[in-house]
């Protein structure tokens, strides 16, 4: 999902640059001035094209000799060379074939095949001496330096420096690609006669596709005077094919005029560029650069792209084993955050509880976690309506993978700019299908974690404007090029967050499965408890049943009736049996309470309390009693089971107030935002505040039973009554002094 | 004057059965009393079958059903008697111990004609079953009941 590389837009100022893309530098048709090239028919060695700088060689100059064979054409040619020709050219790659004196100038016979041609290059090789094996110490000694460089950045310094001191260049830098191909200098070794640009960046169109193709093909590029005139070959195009030849091996092909400006606007006439090819890709490029002209010889060349070859390969073998380290801390961090998620009652907390471990997974500097409805935000991330909408916006989009990762997100939604400094790199992986559930990483925009403007290591510049062509412009171009985009996700990130994201589900999917198992286990429970509860209201109340009838019967008798004692026994025998029976019919309501359905309606509470005080008029008979009932607020519940709460508390208030000459009972409401609340308040016996918890506890009692008979089991139903309304009771009390009981409904959305 | 029809009261357990008889006899009903002890007992006589068969009696003034039975249990035979064209016109009280509400749902899904719960005092159960009696019987009586000479007569089905 990341933007590929075709589709950047181009930077207005960017067109000359861009051009560049279209450029044949492969068959320029001119040559660097610093030798002779001739194209060759490989029978014959007859001479097909050549530079025009060849007169040098044929007496009778270029024109006349092309068709003739190089043995009869050029008068002191080496025989040896000739041999060399017929023999030792490779099918691939180039070959330093020897060195050579011509008119009177030494040079280098460098040879390669260009489809059916053989390409002679004669690279002047004035004042040179030295072989590869002069060389040999060092290059060694730069491979023995290996065994103790442990990072990758190291090796490149270690690269430049021996490079440099090979070759003599000012400056020599290690220049590495980013996904994007944009490059930054990673490594540099210089003198004072050249800026340094360690830590500059590139953008990617500072070398165009075809030319980084070329440089992954040739891996050694040499201009040792940027200011030149490029010598024309002639015929334009070869014989044998018709068409211009193929200088993409030649030592001496001539560069792109833009290239050359570049070079001497960086003040570097003479360049080398070695490429770091792993795996078959250019990973980066040594470039050396000196500030006057400098011819390289071949044989220096050669040991700079061993070199070159030996970074290569330790830099494929360290991305190897950093790669497989990362991997290791990765499953470590992983196996850590599934073990937090283990441990925690609510998994998700593994992940929210420790945002270390979650954002180092990713790499990210900022995480969102997103579930059951709550946000929690760890590190740099954008705030949590942003993260919301960014979910939203994932959660909506249909054709979003599982893992979704972008490095500029503000490509894919575009009202994400708002919050790019925190999020222009989204790595996110959906956790549940049911609900918009996700897990995010964030990325800040690369720009922000770069600094270049107040870097000591500054070149010195021209006047801004002077030139596009130039680092400090490139500069410009390439955070144009990263704006509003976050370092990448690598592909061992995503495939982290994949792992994790199936882990997540995974346990997801068990919790849903152990909730069903666990509601299949209360359903099978609550189904025995029933059972068992009717079997008791069947078979428990009929005993007592049949003790207060037989016993009622007997008291009827004249055997009873006539003796006062056993009177009194058979009343005491009946009694208990009636409480008994009366506790079981309780326990039974109040077992019943919490499963029966609820069936709320609105309830005209003025109405209720006026029809239980007639339900409790029996018990008031012969009392003294003031009531003082306000305007009650109607509600919202099961009438049924209010009744059985305003029956409760009025009943108890009534017996309570037993002992007072004149008792007085109040029933108040009060409507607060969330609830209605009602009171029910006496001058009763009251109680002690130390008991309260106690009130509401089935079998609970704060009174003897021959002061005030009950089952214990009114406040209990009281209080489940009320849970089951989402609503809440409590009291207060003073020994002696009276107490009020509330109770509170919520305010229901129907109302 | 029609003849005076029973009251069947089905009921497994022998001391509710006293008690039950004790307060119809004190209620002075003068319809016989045929009682049954378990469902399957209670269908025989009604549906006149088995040692039932050409029994001579007609339908019952009133079925006093307990809800928990042996064999078949009062539910089943509540429903069994209201889904018969022959029966369905034949009140059931239903008497029971149990104050389940579902029990109440189901009974009145299935037609029940009144559904009484046993108060655990003897002399409010007796007061529930003489109002029980005296409801139905009058009912099904073209003149109020008269007080009948001797004790009940209590037919075993």
């Amino acid at each position: 999902m990341t933007r590929s590389q075709t589709d950047q837009p181009a930077p207005l100022d960017h067109i000359d640059l861009t051009a560049c893309e279209q450029e044949p530098i492969r068959i320029p048709g001119t040559i660097q001035p610093h030798g002779i090239l001739l194209v060759l028919e490989p029978g014959e060695l007859k001479l097909l094209q050549a530079s025009v700088n060849a007169d040098i060689l044929f007496a009778g100059g270029v024109n006349a000799a092309l068709g003739k064979p190089l043995a009869r054409c050029w008068d002191d040619v080496d025989p040896a060379l000739l041999d060399d020709l017929e023999q030792r050219v490779p099918e691939n790659g180039i070959a330093h074939l020897r060195q050579i004196r011509a008119n009177e100038r030494s040079f280098s016979a460098i040879a390669h095949r260009a489809g059916e041609s053989v390409i002679l290059e004669l690279e002047s090789a004035e004042g040179e001496s030295g072989s590869l094996d002069a060389l040999y110490p060092r290059i060694r000694a730069f491979v023995d330096d290996l065994d103790g460089i442990p990072s990758t950045e190291e090796l490149c310094a270690a690269a430049a420096s021996h490079v440099r001191r090979i070759t003599g260049f000012d400056r020599v830098m290690v220049y590495r690609f980013d996904d994007q191909w944009n490059g930054t200098v990673v490594a540099e070794d210089r003198n004072d006669r050249l800026p340094s640009y360690l830590d500059l960046r590139f953008p990617a169109s500072d070398i165009p596709a075809q030319a980084r193709e070329l440089y992954r093909l040739n891996r050694l590029r040499l201009i040792p005077n940027a200011v030149y005139r490029p010598v024309p070959i002639v015929p334009t195009d070869n014989p044998q094919t018709a068409a211009p030849t193929d200088l993409s091996f030649s030592v001496l092909r001539s560069v792109s005029p833009v290239h050359l400006e570049y070079m001497q606007n960086m003040g570097t006439p003479a360049s080398m560029s070695i490429s770091v090819v792993v795996e078959g890709a250019l990973w980066g490029l040594i470039s050396c650069h000196h500030a006057e002209p400098l011819q390289v010889p071949i044989h220096v060349r050669t040991a700079c792209d061993f070199l070159g070859q030996v970074v290569a390969m330790q830099v494929a073998a360290r991305s190897r084993s950093i790669e497989a380290a990362e991997r290791v801390e990765r499953q470590r961090i992983q196996t850590k955050l599934l073990a937090f998620m283990a441990a925690e009652e609510q998994f998700i907390h593994g992940l929210t509880r420790h945002a270390d471990e979650l954002l180092s997974l990713a790499d990210a500097a900022g995480a969102a976690v997103v579930f059951d409805g709550a946000c929690t935000l760890l590190g740099e991330t954008p705030d949590e309506a942003a993260v919301q909408a960014i979910v939203a916006w994932l959660s909506e989009a249909p054709d979003h993978d599982d893992v979704f990762h972008t490095d500029s997100l503000v490509t894919e939604m575009p009202d994400a700019e708002a919050f790019a400094e925190a999020a222009s790199g989204l790595l996110a992986i959906s956790i549940s299908q049911l609900h918009p559930s996700y897990v995010l990483w964030f990325r800040p925009e690369t720009i922000r974690t770069v600094t270049w403007g107040g870097d000591p290591r500054k070149p010195a510049q021209p006047e801004p404007g002077a030139t596009r062509l130039h680092p400090r412009t490139s500069f410009e171009m390439w955070k144009e090029t990263v704006r509003l985009r976050s370092r990448p996700w690598t592909r061992a990130e995503i495939d982290t967050a994949d792992t994790l994201r199936n882990a997540i589900v995974g346990i997801v999917m068990r919790k849903a499965e152990e909730l069903a198992q666990l509601t299949d286990e209360l359903r099978r429970s609550n189904k025995e408890l029933e059972a068992f509860s009717y079997s008791v209201s069947h078979d428990l109340r009929a005993p007592f049943r049949h003790i207060v009838g037989y016993a009622e019967l007997l008291r009827e008798s004249d055997a009873i009736q006539s003796n006062e004692r056993n009177r009194r026994y058979v009343e005491t025998i009946i009694d208990s049996a009636f409480s008994a029976g009366r506790l079981v019919d309780d326990l039974l309501g109040f077992s019943q309470m919490g499963r029966a359905t609820l069936m709320p309606v609105r309830v005209d509470m003025d109405r209720l309390v006026g029809e239980v005080r007639r339900i409790l008029r029996p018990e008031t008979k012969n009392r003294k009693i003031e009531w003082r009932i306000g305007d009650l607020d109607p509600t919202w519940g099961d009438p049924s089971m209010l009744r059985q709460v305003v029956q409760n508390l009025l009943s108890n208030a009534i017996k309570y107030t037993g002992r007072r000459d004149e008792a007085v009972i109040e029933v108040r409401s009060e409507r607060t935002p969330e609830e209605t609340i009602y009171s029910v308040s006496d001058n009763g016996v009251g109680f002690d505040m130390a008991y309260v918890d106690k009130l509401f506890g089935v079998f609970q009692r704060l009174h003897r039973m021959e002061d005030f008979e009950g089952t214990g089991i009114g406040l209990a139903n009281v209080r489940r009554i009320l849970e089951r309304h989402g609503g809440r009771t409590w009291a207060e009390g003073k020994v002696d002094k009276g107490a009020t009981f509330y109770f509170a409904l919520p305010h229901q959305a129907r109302e | 004057m029609a003849e005076l029809k029973n009251i069947l009261l089905v009921e497994d357990n022998p001391k509710d059965l006293e008690l039950t008889l004790e307060a119809l006899e004190r209620s002075q009903l003068a319809n016989d009393v045929v009682t049954a002890r378990d469902g399957a007992e209670a269908l025989d006589w009604l549906f006149c079958r088995g040692p039932h068969a050409g029994r001579d009696t007609g339908d019952p003034a009133v079925v006093l059903l307990d809800l928990k039975l042996p064999k078949i249990d009062g539910l089943e035979v509540l429903e069994r008697i209201k889904s018969n064209d022959e029966l369905r016109h034949v009140p059931v009280v239903m008497l029971t111990a149990s104050r389940e509400e579902s029990d109440l749902v189901r009974s009145y899904d299935l037609g029940v004609n009144a559904f009484v719960v046993k108060p655990v005092a003897f002399h409010q159960f007796f007061q529930a079953i003489k109002d029980l009696g005296m409801f139905w019987a009058i009912l099904n009586e073209p003149r109020p009941p008269r007080p009948r000479p001797g004790s009940m007569k209590v037919i075993e089905a």
